[in-house]
């Protein structure tokens, strides 16, 4: 009999362990501050439970849960849909017994790189929860429309099966460093500047440089990644921005730079558009520069990259930055975009020019 | 009085001879092993690569192909040297097959001397016979490819028995031959030898410490001290055996922990409930009534009842708490290490289910007394159905759910000089190691994190590259990192087969060159990557080190082996006790030699 007591005792033990692993797992409580209904929304998506976010989403912002869905997931094979959530972190600006409005700061994993958004979200309380006003991306219906295309396209009549793996047998493209700047910006060396494609057919251009101390020896070796538009169309220029982290401006003495050039088949297409540029400040005061993409081909571009170069009064090259928009530009679609530039900076950015990098699904070569 | 004897509920009967078990476990797993079910599993090739560097340098433990080099001290040897020492007859999958199969017909051995110790011989030859059929063990082989844990889970089953006669009894050939294998396991897999050891051991010791007092009436204390002497001889053992391994370069980095079904809880995902409760457990479940009820009410099973208990907790993952309290909350407070979700559980509910089989051999006992034929028909239907679910569960949920052809990768690294570059491949999961086992080119990437040394890989503690998303913005900026470098480290190829990664890729100054597999693999291209050099990561393992790693695990082993068959064991007389036990006095153990 006491050996049946303990076998039943060890069973409810065992049935409350797993209640108590359960119940901890499952819990999905209202929100009791304006703070934490954005954090709890957001960690739900973070967690995959997005029908558990949409619980959070107020009935007054007339979004149904599929386009909320969208809104958070990406559509389009935007670099939205290849992003994670991985941290939230909220402020409340202002609110009352009612109404808030709470900025959440969002880190996103992505298929490129960390991502950060910054959403500022009205939150009202209702029924004694509060509960986010999600505004959701609205996408405008175009018209069914044909788009005429009539851009250059280079062709290339590959090896023959006799030659060897990858050579081409061909004279490279001609390029040329156009201008060079090194500076040393957080405790590391940038080298930014611009190359220029000087040949009559495209290449896939990429740019190394070396840094060389006082007695010759190697500081640091990179490259510049994906700060650059490595297909360059004839006659095309293309910022580039080199990072050496942890290296001294005075330590070096010379820097060799490598480009490299391969000829590859290339068209002008998709052409995106910039309009409404300007610098200006965001809403935590740091200088950004604005601006809208508008894809003018017919199909959808899933990623653009936008690379900026800001010049000084001199016309030299004094930053390159960067940014992926986590849209997709769909065709004739104005879409904004937003690239930090250095504060200490920009008081000394005279002019700039933002050209467009792409990846499109359907056009990887 | 309750008689501290192994525990039997029936007359004495026939009790199957352990050569037929073993017969029986060849004639169930050979065949699917011949058929090299596992090379699909997620960690066999992993094995089978280490094992071909053994194959082709047994004396020296650096590796060049994975991470740009690193060392295999980092990993216990045993398992895959002797995969490697058949691989010169056999070749390497099929010396992989051969090495987990004798696995698998060490096991009833194991657990029939294990379950020994608590039932009858005629319940223990039924928890042999069960073992066969286990379907934790089938997932761990077919499934998992966990060919080390299950190896040093057989040897530390044949290990419990000499600990238990040295704990109580003070014998020194016990002594001997508990240390050898003991010594053996740690050189297999380190990870059984810490966790699974002490789950196995401590219900042990608590039976030995009974036994002695009310059997032998000795002090049980004695038997206590015993098993920490026990202890003792065998860390020394290991540290002189393994001495590498702690001196193994290693990066001191933290692991970001990549989700794991097992850490899931079961009931709220219900997927990985079957997969790492419910088939490996198949009809055992219907055995776990017996096991509450008579593991409580016995004396003798209270131990492994507790044992068990507590071993299944942990088994259940993030179902209850205690998994990630015990293993998670507690060390992170005490050493700053968070085990729960470095650790995965189906080892954990493989060895609550050899707990259960001493139970297990039990009930069929009972049930065969009483229903014979009946009983036998109904234990040998369950004990097929669920060793047959757990085999067929690999093809009705496989691991790689659209699978994928390598050998045009691996034809395309090992022609035309393309062994002269590193490469990477992205989204190839287990398929990384198959084919980095067959091809001459060394990769930045690798399929064991504690080796890495390049700074790419040890600055941000992510896992393997192939896997960079899972492990987020970490994952994604150590492939950028390593990308970034490509040109120093010569990394010129990388193979994708999950196009999450091309925008990186495109943007990042890759092109696509090749399609393989009918568009399933690409091949990228980095064209001004000049040819791969040697990386210097500092490190360097003294020749005599590489002489100990290639001879002192293999010589553990065979000492054990020698061991056992130059020591035999004197074998205990079977015999029949009433339960309960209606004995007026303790029943005496007879022996014979």
């Amino acid at each position: 009999m006491k050996g049946h007591l303990l076998a039943i005792a060890m069973f409810i033990l065992l049935l409350l362990l797993v209640a108590a692993g359960t119940v901890r797992s499952t819990k999905l409580t209202p929100a009791k501050t304006p703070e934490g209904a954005v954090r709890s929304l957001f960690d739900r998506v973070k967690s995959s439970d997005l029908t558990g976010a949409y619980a959070y989403v107020s009935p007054a912002s007339n979004v149904d849960k599929q386009t909320f869905f969208k809104d958070v997931n990406g559509r389009d094979g935007s670099l939205r849909t290849y992003s994670k959530l991985e941290d939230v972190d909220t402020k409340v600006l202002r609110g009352n017994g009612n109404e808030a409005t709470v900025r959440a700061t969002t880190k996103w994993s992505t298929a490129v790189g960390p991502m950060f958004d910054t959403r500022d979200l009205k939150v009202v309380k209702e029924e004694g929860d509060w509960k986010v006003v999600w505004q959701s991306d609205k996408q405008p219906n175009l018209p069914p429309q044909v788009i005429p295309v009539n851009y250059l396209r280079w062709d290339i009549i590959r090896r023959g099966t006799d030659d060897d793996w990858g050579a081409q047998n061909v004279e490279s493209p001609r390029v040329r460093i156009i201008s060079m700047n090194a500076v040393e910006k957080d405790g590391g060396v940038i080298v930014m500047g611009e190359v220029r494609n000087e040949d009559t057919v495209p290449g896939f251009v990429s740019v190394g440089a070396t840094l060389l101390g006082k007695s010759g020896e190697t500081l640091g070796e990179e490259t510049s990644f994906d700060k650059i538009s490595h297909t360059l169309l004839p006659s095309e220029i293309s910022p580039y921005r080199i990072d050496f982290p942890k290296v001294k401006l005075a330590q070096v003495q010379s820097v060799r730079m490598q480009p490299a050039a391969l000829l590859m088949p290339a068209s002008a297409d998709p052409v995106i558009g910039v309009l409404h540029q300007r610098l200006e400040k965001d809403a935590s005061g740091r200088s950004v520069l604005r601006g809208e993409l508008v894809n003018q081909s017919g199909m959808t571009v899933n990623i653009p990259h936008v690379l900026a170069t800001y010049y000084d009064d001199a016309g030299r090259v004094i930053w390159v930055s960067d940014a992926y928009s986590d849209k997709a530009l769909l065709p004739q679609t104005p879409v904004p975009f937003a690239v930090d530039v250095r504060d200490d900076l920009a008081k000394n950015v005279q002019s700039y020019r933002v050209t467009v990098n792409q990846y499109s699904i359907d056009r990887v070569q | 009085m309750t008689s501290t004897s192994p525990v039997s509920n029936v007359p004495n009967g026939r009790v199957l001879a352990l050569g037929a078990i073993i017969l029986l476990a060849l004639a169930v797993h050979g065949p699917l092993l011949l058929m090299q079910l596992p090379a699909s599993s997620y960690d066999a090739n992993t094995h089978m690569f280490f094992a071909s560097n053994y194959a082709q340098h047994w004396f020296n433990p650096w590796n060049e192909k994975w991470y740009g080099g690193f060392s295999q001290t980092t990993y216990p040897p045993l398992a895959h040297q002797w995969i490697a020492l058949f691989s010169h007859v056999l070749g390497l999958p099929l010396a992989y097959m051969f090495v987990q199969l004798l696995v698998v017909l060490l096991i009833p051995v194991g657990v029939f001397r294990y379950a020994r110790l608590w039932v009858d011989e005629r319940a223990a030859s039924y928890a042999a016979i069960a073992s066969v059929f286990l379907g934790s063990l089938a997932l761990l082989v077919y499934q998992s490819g966990q060919l080390p844990t299950t190896f040093a889970a057989a040897l530390t089953l044949n290990a419990l028995p000499f600990f238990y006669s040295w704990a109580r009894e003070a014998r020194m050939t016990a002594l001997l031959k508990g240390v050898a294998i003991c010594v053996a396991a740690a050189a297999v897999h380190h990870v059984t030898m810490i966790f699974g050891m002490a789950l196995f051991a401590w219900p042990v010791l608590w039976l030995a410490a009974s036994d002695a007092r009310q059997e032998d009436r000795r002090y049980g204390g004695a038997a206590i001290a015993r098993s920490v002497m026990f202890a003792v001889i065998v860390a020394v053992g290991i540290v002189i055996v393994l001495f590498p391994l702690f001196k193994a370069p290693q990066a001191a980095t933290g692991q970001v922990p990549i989700p794991h079904g097992s850490r899931d809880n079961y009931l709220l995902n219900l997927a990985s409930g079957m997969n790492f409760w419910i088939i490996p457990h198949g009809a055992l479940l219907l055995a776990l009534p017996f096991v509450f009820l008579r593991g409580a009410s016995s004396r003798r099973l209270r131990p492994l009842f507790f044992g068990w208990f507590l071993t299944l907790l942990i088994g259940l993952g993030g179902t209850t708490p205690v998994a990630p309290v015990l293993l998670g909350t507690i060390p992170k407070a005490l050493i700053g290490i968070d085990f729960f979700n470095v650790l995965t559980y189906e080892r954990f509910t493989f060895w609550a289910t050899l707990m259960t089989l001493p139970f297990v051999g039990l009930l069929a006992a009972e049930l065969v007394r009483r229903w014979n034929r009946v009983a036998i028909a109904g234990l040998a239907t369950a004990a097929v159905f669920t060793c047959a679910l757990a085999v067929a569960w690999t093809y009705y949920r496989p691991i790689n759910v659209s699978p994928f052809k390598v050998d045009q990768v691996v034809t395309f690294l090992n022609n035309e000089g393309h062994a002269k570059f590193r490469y990477l491949t992205l989204g190839f999961g287990n398929q990384f190691a198959h084919v980095s086992r067959e091809v001459n080119a060394g990769s930045v990437d690798g399929d064991y994190n504690s080796a890495r040394l390049l700074p790419e890989l040890t600055a941000s503690g992510a896992g393997q590259l192939y896997n960079a998303k899972y492990f987020g913005v970490t994952g994604m900026e150590a492939l950028r990192s390593m990308l970034k470098h490509a040109n120093q480290y010569g990394l010129k190829y990388i193979f994708v087969r999950d196009r999450y990664y091309e925008p990186l890729l495109a943007f990042a100054g890759w092109r696509q060159a090749e399609v393989y597999d009918n568009g399933n693999v690409t091949l990228w291209v980095k064209d001004d990557v000049p040819p791969a050099h040697k990386i210097d990561l500092g490190v360097t393992i003294p020749e005599w080190q590489g002489v100990t790693w290639g001879t002192l695990p293999m010589l553990s082993s065979l000492l054990a082996i020698f061991l056992v068959i130059a020591l035999p064991e004197r074998r205990r007389m079977a015999e029949t006790v009433e339960f309960p036990a209606a004995a007026a006095s303790a029943v005496e153990l007879r022996e014979a030699n």
